[in-house]
């Protein structure tokens, strides 16, 4: 077995409710009603914050890694005895994939639209003229200045 | 009751009709929707909030010190903006270390959190704040025979300790919200499972659909119920492909509550959008007895 990584244990609690993985008492519980895990044999949650609490990088956020199977369900949230939080701790380890540029094309075109528009839906005419046939006003617009002074780090 | 309607992206820009029908029926409930100017995306909490969560709960939280300048409570339509804007209000208050952090760089524009306001999904606003009572008064046009197969959605309900809209796994408020229109709710045998919308995968989400509409079949709805619309995508764009893909076809339609609600309140199919819709709602309507065009 692969030694521990106590420095990227280090990363992961840094960040939102990345701690909780050390909470972890491998009881399986989150995993029975885990839809990820039902629709895939390489997703388990359990087993996730095993390698967490191993601090396997590679499997974790690497090429291979099942993290991005997870449907956001928060399931798993529900039925974790020790709080500690399966989801919240696989984003936190995508938010590490991100920072690292190992996350799918998806999270930049996100981060990309928001940033640019401050909405994550494209806005053309065609939005307004069907706003308009349903008797809506057109959408108010972001002030997207404010939203990139907060982007910027 | 007056509130400030939180909309997003997807009911303002993708599903108009969402937000036509949430405006529409709310006057005869009682319910002052106050717009207000500078929200920006909730922000999305599946991609957005995976590239980096320190960042989604500033703009989280910048849009809730605008529903808090003007003294007003959030109200949530969207399941999405719902996870997004009700987490960052109990992180918020739960982490004064986080809070401080996020008020430093909501200096930056001239921003400050105090935690004075709250965030509803609409639905518990009209059970816990308009009444059913008064929900089921505003209808005069009962939609009687209609058998709607309900879908929660994850976010409304999970987490519990959050959103505190419902038992997570035993849930009736959609079920009951339904009655109030004379509809007949009826559960069908894959009513909690997630719609697979957040899962980076070609096979995943389209197998959870299929077995979602299959359990649905199986209990002969009309019509299938839900709040959410990142789960309608999923349903009413998602039948399109997933009839391509399984080679035979999807073929229910989906209807958000407010838009039955709207047809039990009166109003016409073509005020509540339901003629946008990919997958064609024209047998409920035949059966419901009113115009299909
Ligand atoms: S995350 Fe919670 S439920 Fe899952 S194995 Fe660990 S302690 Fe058990
Ligand atoms: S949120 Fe939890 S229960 Fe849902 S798919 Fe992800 S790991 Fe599984």
């Amino acid at each position: 077995m692969a030694k521990l990584n106590f420095e990227f244990r280090k990363r992961l609690d840094a960040i939102i409710d990345g701690d909780h993985h050390n909470y972890c008492y491998q009881c399986g519980a989150c995993v029975a009603d885990c839809p990820a895990a039902r629709y895939s044999p390489d997703f388990n949650p359990r087993q996730i914050m095993l390698l967490a609490l191993l601090g396997q990088e590679e499997a974790l956020i690497g090429e291979n890694s099942p993290i991005w199977l997870c449907t956001n369900c928060y399931t798993c949230y529900e039925r974790c005895p020790q709080d500690v939080r399966p989801i919240e701790v696989i984003i936190a380890l995508k938010n590490i994939a991100s920072g690292g540029k190992r996350a799918p094309g998806i999270l930049e075109q996100i981060q990309k639209s928001v940033n640019e528009q401050g909405r994550t839906v494209a806005w053309s005419p065609l939005v307004d003229r069907r706003r308009k046939e349903l008797g809506l006003e057109p959408v108010k617009p972001v002030p997207v200045e404010e939203i990139q002074k907060l982007l910027e780090e | 009751m007056r509130y400030a309607p939180f909309y997003g992206c997807m009911i303002s820009l993708k599903y108009p009709q969402f937000e036509a029908a949430v405006r529409k029926t709310c006057p005869a409930l009682g319910m002052e929707l106050v717009d207000l100017e500078g929200f920006s995306c909730c922000p999305d909490p599946i991609y957005f909030k995976a590239g980096d969560k320190m960042i989604w709960l500033t703009l989280a939280a910048r849009n809730l010190c605008i529903a808090e300048e003007a003294g007003l409570d959030i109200i949530t339509m969207c399941s999405g903006c719902t996870a997004t804007l009700s987490e960052a209000h109990h992180i918020l208050e739960e982490d004064p270390g986080l809070r401080d952090e996020v008020n430093i760089r909501l200096k930056k524009v001239g921003k400050e959190y105090k935690g004075e306001i709250s965030v509803r999904h609409i639905v518990t606003v009209l059970r816990d704040d308009v009444g059913l009572e008064k929900v089921a008064a505003s209808v005069t046009r009962p939609l009687d025979d209609l058998v709607v197969a309900i879908h929660y959605g994850c976010h409304l309900l999970k987490p519990s300790k959050i959103m505190r809209v419902d038992d997570p796994n035993q849930p009736t408020i959609l079920e009951d919200l339904t009655r109030l229109v004379g509809a007949t709710p009826v559960v069908h045998s894959e009513n909690l499972l997630c719609c697979g919308k957040a899962c980076i995968s070609d096979e995943m989400p389209a197998e959870m659909t299929r077995d979602i509409l299959d359990g649905i079949a199986q209990v002969n709805a009309d019509c299938m119920g839900l709040i959410c619309p990142t789960c309608f995508d999923e349903f009413d764009l998602g039948q399109l492909r997933l009839s391509r893909r399984f080679h035979r076809k999807f073929n229910i339609p989906v209807v958000y509550y407010f838009q039955l609600l709207g047809l039990a309140q009166g109003l016409s199919p073509r005020d509540m959008g339901l003629h946008m819709h990919k997958i064609k709602v024209h047998p409920l309507l035949e059966k419901l007895g009113l115009p299909t065009a």
